[in-house]
């Protein structure tokens, strides 16, 4: 006859798990804490745009010298919440006291995101927009719309950019 | 029937045996363990310029008295950081320790204890270690503020 029959397998897997349990254990509780709270970030590749004279029966639009801004816009933002990239104009372009309307100043977009459009000096104009926390990259390429009845000039104004991330 | 109720009795006495062997074996086992400050907090920094986030650091007393043979100190994380409904993995949480041994580097897990420190035999006055819970920071984190409870287990088998 067999010492462990069938039956006694119930108390060996008992005296088994009595065996491997800790002999003791002493536990303490601490709490992480990360505070990863909004954050935005708007980088642009250059900071100054300048349209060449040019005749306007030739080149009706006038491209930026120097090619397109890239923009990068970071942002962390909050669960649901939509992340948005604006371009205000603070003025028309001036030079003395003439000034050339500042819908004048379109641009073209390429990236995820972002979106073509007119310059305004009353309302935000939206760049790009996206769902939620991330890092975007797209570039702006900026057209003036050339016109011989424009008075003779250097012009300039100011771009306000925006990214908001609630 | 005497036959199996002897076979029974037999095997219980051993199963009893066994279940009092681990603590016949370190009869006054005692083990403390403290953790200062119990709240460890990662301040908001932009991930540019600091990747790595870095709470101040924790300090790990520890004690073993009557201990006949090896012990160890793991930390396991209870789940992921959390806030709200968003979630951040708990494996982006690691620490560096001091000092080494017996304390070592690792990576936290909810799933797995990991080993933070570990030893043999006493250690008795008790003993400190320092260590410096880092979070790898990303844009790509939803904002919020994330929680979530670690437990160090100090144990001698």
């Amino acid at each position: 006859m067999s010492l462990f029959s069938r039956r006694s397998l119930p108390f060996l897997a008992l005296a088994a798990v009595a065996f491997t349990a800790p002999a003791a254990a002493q536990t303490a509780t601490a709490t992480l804490s990360g505070n990863l709270g909004g954050l935005a970030k708007l980088s642009l590749s250059s900071t100054t745009l300048s349209f060449p004279d040019s005749n306007p029966d030739t080149v009706p639009q006038i491209p930026a010298a120097g090619g397109a801004i890239v923009i990068t816009a970071k942002a962390r933002a909050t669960a649901g919440a939509t992340v948005t990239l604006t371009v205000l104009a603070t003025d028309d372009l001036r030079s003395g006291l003439d000034t050339i309307p500042i819908t004048a100043l379109t641009w073209t977009a390429s990236g995820a995101g972002f979106v073509n459009g007119t310059m305004s000096r009353q309302v935000p104009q939206v760049v790009g927009t996206w769902a939620g926390s991330g890092v975007q990259t797209g570039t702006q390429m900026f057209r003036f719309q050339n016109s011989w009845a424009y008075a003779t000039g250097t012009y300039s104004v100011s771009l306000v950019y925006t990214l908001v991330a609630p | 029937m005497r036959t199996r109720l002897l076979e029974r009795a037999l095997m219980l006495a051993v199963g009893l045996a066994w279940f009092s062997a681990p603590a016949a074996a370190q009869p006054g086992l005692r083990l403390d363990i403290s953790i200062t400050p119990a709240t460890i907090t990662f301040p908001l920094s932009d991930p540019d310029t600091v990747p790595i986030i870095s709470a101040t650091p924790i300090q790990v007393t520890y004690r073993v008295r009557q201990n006949n043979g090896p012990w160890t100190l793991t930390v396991l994380a209870s789940g992921d950081l959390i806030a709200g409904a968003s979630t951040v993995d708990i494996s982006n949480v690691t620490w560096v320790a001091t000092p080494a041994p017996p304390f070592q580097n690792g990576v936290l897990s909810k799933t797995v204890a990991q080993r933070l420190a570990s030893g043999t035999d006493n250690i008795n006055p008790a003993r400190q270690g320092q260590v410096t819970f880092r979070l790898a920071n990303s844009w790509t984190y939803t904002a919020g503020l994330y929680t979530q409870t670690i437990v160090f287990t100090l144990t001698a088998p």
